[in-house]
């Protein structure tokens, strides 16, 4: 009885110090990631929908496409929507020019967005996406090394791997399916670029959509 | 027929419109509204209508820039509006709210609670009988999640005579007037190295008390990293961090929002070419943080406070408490089980930590109830100073040896035994706390001014910081077996020692009765002693030893206790007046308007925000305002010395101190001769800091 209420306050206190800390290791953290256009795409490892180990680095050679998503996220059920299937026309014109497409999935367990490997794969059936890979990222870990900040969130990267494009998807920051029509697609048009070798006229902006549920 | 009776039909509907504004439309998380300054215009007249949007509690819209995510409010006319969309202006953006998504991370803009977007709407040249203005609002509303939002409103005007709507157009003023001006300085951006420095000189006046944020109409930034500002005399420069995805092209624009120490806030537009920074607007630190993600300067909030409860070991009112505690590390010690000290001191700590978890609830709860808290307050309550002196009265007995705590309990068994030593070591936890808290002075009133304007969880971060601060000499002692080897073995000694210690909590009692004395008047110090002559009384009688003698001591003891709190309640005899000074010095009471009329007639002024309660405050007094240099010298220079005595709750003073971002006295103000506005001095004084000042004139 007397042991169980100082092990209570012990972790009470355990509890405050690693607040502490926790905060202060939080604040250390805290510099603005460097991932720019031009600059080579940082290396991580995670783990995919099917508990398989996915590495960047699997991937040399070929151009790259990472895009952040979050299911319950207006704006990423915008490009969903189908018709026009905006994000599935991507990711199926990607695989047919062997360009592999990476989602990842930054929300914390608990919070809109998570999903569990079985969860991740359901989802890509029932949206008809054709992803290559889901990474499961929970820790925010991966999100937080390329500094996505929303869903959608989109990163092209070339065969050398170097980011060749970050930032929106298209060219109209709006929740309307509508817009897909009349808007830039930047992702498209970085994609075609790359694939003919020429510089893409629009290498980076500003991204728009929810923020990315961090833990 | 069909055709004429549907007309008549959408008659009706539109005659079901009047009057000119409809009722605010639900989009889900706000109720949304378009409101008009006029109910009837003429046409061709550029008039100012507004969104008006009013959002469900912790849901928030956007500024014109979101920042990392979100999507600023979008109107879109629709057909059936007779104002077509190249009529309608752009919103006139008020200043945002930091919103931190990610405390560090991830910073958006926008409001929460309540916003009016104002716009100017161009009535046609050819309109007659009724101006119909249909719009969608499409709008994304976040809280943990994001929804977007639609809501179609509608304004219909009258075409003819200006009419007026006083109420609207008021509320539309109102928040144009929330909108940024042009910034009438200069500014320039230094983008050279990183950070970028945004360097701003001339107008308005920027003070080293005020809290400076840019918010950028584009991305050239980092949202959330925190902007560091430094003062000069010419100005001020904020370090920027750059977004990393490039320079910027032209000059960097935004609004920078000055807030003031009373919480107000100001925008200014800003349009910064690149150019080196000004000189003279950097060099001297600003005295409130940029407050960007809010968790890093909480965290060091923290750590000041944790330093401060450390220090609070050493406090002059603490100290008698400490000794008990000391008592018990060394008899545990000399018990030889370590497990007993580790326990000594964790309960120790638990009791430190509760008592400031309370304090912490307590703060927050009276800040809730009467917008102002401060430290110390406990003592400006009569009944609670009279039991406290009662309680220190009863600790000096037992250190005499005039009881023994305990020994009946012990009886029973070991087991209670060592539950009573926890007990113990918790209630001097609680009083150690207690009798702590209004010590806090020098180290921790910058910390706790600071959060007393944050929300509650950050005021209870840092109290108990601050609590662990207090209990981490003794948790160390008790968990570090080389330093217990440091305890000296037990002995008469300790008697004697124990005995000793009784002095300082008899003084305690003294000052806790000069405290009650200046709160409730002498006739609550009287019952006050009488009370502790009936605790005596009761002590003496349950060593009798016999059971009527112990139910009658029982009794004796609750009404000495009891009585004099219920006296100290009773309506004081006599008004906080500083009579301290009295002999001293020719002193003034403080007051706003009195600072107003010395420092227009050009004259510097002292001003000494005191309490009879605060030991810093008589120290100081000591040390430095009591003596005869420093009168001489405020006498050579002209210096009024005012006083401001917080002994008793003032709402005045309190509100001065959350003014100054102090959480209790001591405080210190000087006004420079011809200074509106005072410098805040350190919270322990010296002679040579005060007569160098005055000198200075």
């Amino acid at each position: 009885m007397f042991n169980r209420r100082n092990l209570s306050l012990a972790a009470g206190m355990a509890a405050a110090v690693a607040l502490t800390a926790g905060a202060l290791i939080a604040s250390t953290a805290r510099a603005e990631p460097e991932v720019a256009v031009g600059s080579p795409a940082p290396a991580f490892t995670g783990l995919d929908s099917n508990g398989q180990t996915i590495s960047l680095s699997d991937f040399s050679g070929k151009t790259v496409v990472l895009e952040w998503t979050n299911d319950g996220c207006p704006f990423v059920q915008k490009h969903y929507t189908s018709p026009p299937a905006n994000m599935q026309t991507l990711q199926a014109d990607a695989a047919s020019n062997d360009v592999v497409w990476i989602s990842v999935i930054s929300s914390a367990p608990g919070r809109q967005g998570y999903v569990t490997g079985d969860a991740a794969n359901a989802l890509t059936i029932t949206r008809g996406a054709v992803p290559a890979h889901v990474v499961l990222d929970p820790s925010g870990d991966i999100g937080r090394l390329y500094g996505a900040k929303t869903t959608p969130h989109m990163f092209v990267i070339r065969d050398d791997g170097v980011i060749a494009y970050q930032g929106a998807i298209d060219s109209k920051a709006s929740s309307r399916v509508s817009d897909i029509a009349t808007a830039t697609n930047y992702v498209r048009d970085a994609l075609a670029s790359v694939a003919a070798g020429q510089p893409v006229a629009v290498a980076s902006s500003k991204p728009y959509g929810c923020s990315v549920k961090y833990n | 027929m069909m055709r004429s009776l549907s007309s008549l039909f959408a008659a009706f509907c539109v005659a079901a419109l009047v009057p000119a504004q409809a009722a605010p439309v639900d989009g889900g998380h706000a109720r949304v509204e378009l409101i008009s300054e006029r109910n009837a215009v003429l046409p061709g007249e550029t008039v100012f209508a507004a969104l008006k949007m009013e959002l469900d509690p912790d849901w928030h819209v956007y500024w014109r820039n979101a920042g990392d995510a979100g999507l600023p409010p979008e109107l879109i006319v629709r057909d059936s509006s007779t104002v077509t969309a190249d009529a309608v202006g752009g919103f006139i953006w008020p200043i945002p709210q930091l919103l931190p998504v990610v405390p560090g991370e991830i910073m958006d803009y926008g409001y929460s609670t309540e916003v009016v977007l104002p716009f100017p709407l161009t009535i046609p040249d050819d309109a007659s009988g009724r101006v119909q203005f249909d719009v969608t609002a499409d709008y994304l509303i976040c809280e943990e999640i994001c929804v977007p939002e639609r809501a179609d409103v509608s304004l219909t005007l009258d075409v003819g005579a200006i009419e007026p709507d006083t109420v609207n157009g008021n509320l539309i003023g109102d928040w144009i007037l929330k909108a940024p001006v042009p910034f009438a300085g200069e500014a320039r951006v230094d983008t050279a190295s990183v950070p970028w420095q945004l360097s701003l000189r001339g107008a308005p006046d920027l003070d080293r008390s005020d809290s400076l944020r840019f918010f950028p109409f584009d991305h050239e930034i980092s949202h959330p990293a925190d902007q560091p500002a430094s003062h000069g005399p010419a100005g001020a420069t904020l370090s920027l961090t750059p977004a990393g995805t490039g320079g910027v092209d032209g000059p960097l624009q935004g609004v920078l929002v000055i807030e003031r120490p009373d919480g107000t806030r100001t925008g200014y537009e800003i349009s910064a070419p690149q150019g080196d920074v000004f000189a003279d607007t950097a060099g001297l630190a600003a005295i409130r943080a940029s407050g960007g993600g809010g968790g890093k300067s909480l965290v060091l909030l923290a750590f000041f406070a944790l330093i401060g409860g450390l220090i609070l070991n050493l406090m002059p009112c603490v100290l008698p408490v400490l000794s008990i505690k000391a008592m018990g590390m060394v008899s545990a010690a000399a018990s030889g089980r370590a497990s007993e000290l580790r326990s000594h001191g964790l309960w120790y700590t638990g009791g430190v930590l509760v008592s400031f978890a309370v304090l912490a609830g307590a703060i927050v709860a009276v800040r809730a109830a009467t917008g102002s808290a401060t430290l110390g307050f406990q003592l400006q309550n009569a009944p609670t100073v009279a039991i406290l002196a009662l309680v220190m009265f009863v600790i000096g007995l037992w250190l005499m040896g005039m009881f023994e705590l305990g020994t009946s309990i012990q009886n029973t068994g070991s087991t209670l035994a060592s539950r009573n030593g926890a007990a113990g070591a918790f209630f001097t936890g609680v009083l150690a706390a207690v009798v702590g808290a209004p010590c806090v002075g020098p180290f921790l009133g910058a910390a706790l001014g600071a959060v007393m304007s944050q929300p509650a969880h950050a005021v209870f971060v840092v109290f108990l910081a601050m609590g662990f601060g207090l209990a981490l000499p003794f948790l160390l002692l008790s968990f570090v077996p080389g330093l217990q080897r440091l305890l000296p073995r037990p002995g008469k000694w300790m008697e004697t020692l124990k005995q000793f210690f009784a002095f300082p909590m008899f003084l305690t009692a003294a000052w806790l009765l000069s405290v009650l004395g200046a709160l409730a008047g002498h006739g609550a110090v009287a019952w006050t002693v009488a009370g502790a002559t009936a605790i005596a009384f009761a002590i003496w009688l349950a060593r009798r030893g016999n059971m009527p003698a112990r139910v009658a001591a029982a009794a004796v003891l609750v009404v000495g206790f009891a009585y004099p709190a219920v006296r100290a309640m009773a309506p004081g005899g006599i008004e906080g007046t500083p009579t301290a000074y009295a002999a001293k010095y020719a002193t003034e009471a403080w007051s706003p308007e009195r600072i107003a009329e010395l420092t227009a007639e050009g004259r510097p002024v002292f001003v000494d925000f005191t309490a009879t309660w605060c030991a810093t405050c008589q120290l100081n007094k000591l040390s430095t305002l009591k003596t005869d240099a420093v009168h001489q010298a405020f006498a050579d220079a002209d210096v009024a010395f005012l006083v401001a005595d917080f002994t008793r709750k003032d709402p005045v003073i309190a509100a001065e101190l959350k003014l100054r971002e102090r959480a209790g006295v001591p405080m210190y103000l000087w006004y420079p001769a011809g200074a509106a506005e005072p410098q805040i001095l350190p919270e322990i004084l010296t002679k040579d800091l005060v007569i160098g000042l005055a000198a200075g004139n």
